[in-house]
């Protein structure tokens, strides 16, 4: 019964579906991570700032508003946080632990007054998030799913032209390269690190807008859930493989979509968390999956 | 102020207080980042509980059985800091402590999320806030000797050699392995003793006791008081204790009072993180603090990886 292909199909497209405003927190600390050098683990305080300030635009001035709002709180704040957090802690030459901390506390401080100011009951940004449904073939295919799907995948596509075909996206990679050497050449690493900050934040409330027009959430929710699954798909992809970390994203996705087949929904979480730490210890690199692919395939060619 | 109160008040500075040196003892003189001490505190606290509660355990002994199931729920931690450090190593702790804490809360021998309550007291009477407070003095004292002796000791050079350079030490004859696993293994154990006497104080468990909040409250103590300092852990820790109960004498709704506790929390970390990284007790020319090491090799042991540069 659970083999039907119509079932496994629309856990695949539902995995896929829910996977998307994972795949772009996962890109926007991805990125971060290679262009700052940071674990930013306040990417949670990111997520609280965009929907809190969403939450309290999208009822009264409607979503594009509040849209419009949680970018630029967002933004700001992200800015900030580079400007007066990052940037000192770097020139002081500060340990990872201090990162760590730093980070770790600012997002811990954004929970703790989103609390204050909306309490801890789930909140959904619009009254109804229930789409029209249709059906494609045995699946069916909400109007949230192909928004989803279609923004993400529109916005690492936005995002991979930024890096490849503007001046600024290659700014902001040879900053990634070598922060010195990019200096030398006129390319200043506080403008790259602020750009990096920016596009983070631009992608992070974008995919809280998803998020939050799809299901209740509460703001502790930024920090255990969301980020960990982006922890984990960057752990992954390995650091510095933006796009690869997209990847892993959609993959723990299905694959958490999948693991309702084998168990207890309640314990899909913890799949997620041994993953990441089976992960992290056995590929501390990331998983390369060309050379996983091509050992078989050498193997077979000898033969 | 009823005396009930300040009794209390000073239970909760002194089972923090144990958490935050044991806590120190592995961030500030192993130099490793643990998110998941808290997590230890909940292991013990749930072992003695279930072991007094459904086999009729002694609690002295529950107690110590928890301390010993905490040192060895710390192996594989310890073992996973032999492969990764720094960064990775945080993301890997915090995976165990969400994983840990999702198991709580979804079986039925912890009570899952509704918590274990009537958990046998360790005294019985008018008198028992102050047996118990002095039980648990008697523990901070007896393990600030330890740690002192530890630190003072040459275990406790090796393990600050440990700290500011591994791979000299393992070249001198040393072993991480076994350092690691050993102050690994102690700081939790004290962790899960703290927690069995929480579990027997204060009666009553739940999961949300022991998640990153607590983690973030723990690293507070460590920072503001000082990492790498002796006394520092035990400063930060009633500091942190003592200074949100100010709130409370506002008659604030708990919905209210909870996050702005928080809030006074989060605030202080960064405070103390910007103006003075070396807490309360760290002196300023490398007596302990956020900057008695630099952290630098773990970060240039990873390619590509220096937030300093």
């Amino acid at each position: 019964m659970i083999w039907n292909p119509a079932i496994l199909a629309q856990l695949a497209w539902t995995g896929l579906s829910n996977a998307s405003f994972t795949c772009l927190f996962a890109i926007s600390l991805a990125l971060v991570l290679k262009v700052n050098r940071v674990w930013n683990f306040a990417q949670a305080g990111m997520m609280v700032v965009s929907y809190g300030c969403m939450l309290a635009i999208a009822r009264p001035l409607g979503l594009p508003t509040a849209l419009g709002f949680g970018l630029i709180a967002t933004i700001g704040f992200s800015l900030a946080l580079e400007r007066y957090g990052f940037r000192p802690l770097r020139r002081r030459g500060s340990s990872s632990l201090t990162f760590f901390i730093f980070t770790l506390v600012v997002s811990q401080f954004c929970t703790y007054v989103a609390e204050l100011i909306f309490g801890t009951e789930p909140t959904t940004l619009i009254d109804d998030v229930v789409t029209p449904i249709s059906m494609i073939g045995d699946v069916a295919v909400s109007g949230w799913d192909l928004r989803a799907v279609g923004v993400t995948t529109a916005l690492a596509l936005m995002l991979a032209g930024f890096l490849r075909l503007t001046r600024w996206g290659q700014r902001l990679i040879a900053v990634a390269d070598s922060p010195d050497l990019a200096e030398l050449y006129g390319t200043s690493r506080d403008t790259a690190y602020a750009v990096g900050m920016t596009l983070a934040a631009i992608l992070t409330t974008i995919g809280m807008l998803l998020l939050g027009t799809k299901a209740a959430t509460v703001p502790a929710s930024a920090l255990q859930e969301f980020l960990v699954q982006a922890l984990l798909a960057t752990i992954l992809a390995g650091v510095g493989n933006i796009f690869a970390a997209a990847v892993a994203a959609v993959v723990v996705g299905v694959g958490q979509s999948f693991a309702v087949l084998f168990m207890a929904s309640k314990w899909t979480p913890l799949l997620v968390y041994a993953l990441m730490a089976v992960a992290i210890v056995l590929f501390p690199a990331g998983v390369n999956v060309r050379a996983v692919l091509r050992i078989p395939s050498l193997a077979w060619a000898r033969r | 102020m009823p005396v009930q109160y300040l009794i209390t008040l000073a239970t909760l500075a002194a089972l923090s207080g144990l958490l935050a040196i044991s806590l120190n003892l592995v961030l500030g003189y192993g130099g490793l980042l643990s998110v998941a001490h808290p997590m230890f505190y909940g292991i013990g606290a749930y072992t003695s509980a279930i072991l007094a509660m459904h086999a009729g355990v002694p609690l002295p002994v529950a107690a110590v059985a928890a301390a010993l199931v905490c040192a060895l729920a710390s192996a594989p931690l310890a073992v996973c800091s032999l492969r990764v450090s720094g960064d990775y190593f945080v993301i890997v702790s915090m995976g165990f402590q969400l994983g840990v804490l999702q198991i709580i809360n979804n079986i039925d021998l912890t009570g899952a999320t509704g918590g274990l309550s009537n958990i046998p007291a360790l005294f019985d009477g008018p008198s028992r806030g102050a047996l118990s407070l002095g039980i648990l003095l008697l523990a901070v004292a007896a393990v600030m000797v330890l740690i002192q002796s530890i630190i003072h000791g040459p275990f406790g050079r090796a393990l600050t050699a440990m700290r500011n350079d591994e791979d000299a030490l393992a070249m001198l004859g040393r072993d991480p392995m076994r350092m690691k696993m050993s102050i690994f293994a102690l700081s939790s154990a004290i962790a899960g003793f703290a927690g069995a006497l929480y579990a027997h104080i204060f009666q009553y468990l739940s999961p949300t006791q022991f998640g990153l909040e607590t983690s973030t409250a723990l690293l507070t103590m460590v920072v503001v008081g000082g990492t790498a300092t002796i006394w520092g852990p035990l400063l930060g820790a009633l500091v942190i204790t003592v200074v949100p109960q100010a709130i409370q004498f506002l008659q604030l709704p708990v919905s209210v009072s909870a996050p702005l506790q928080g809030i006074i929390f989060s605030l202080l970390v960064l405070l103390f993180l910007f103006l003075r990284p070396q807490g309360l007790m760290g002196g300023s020319r490398g007596g302990g603090g956020l900057d008695a090491w630099s952290g630098r090799r773990l970060i240039a042991a990873r390619p590509g990886m220096n937030p300093a540069a």
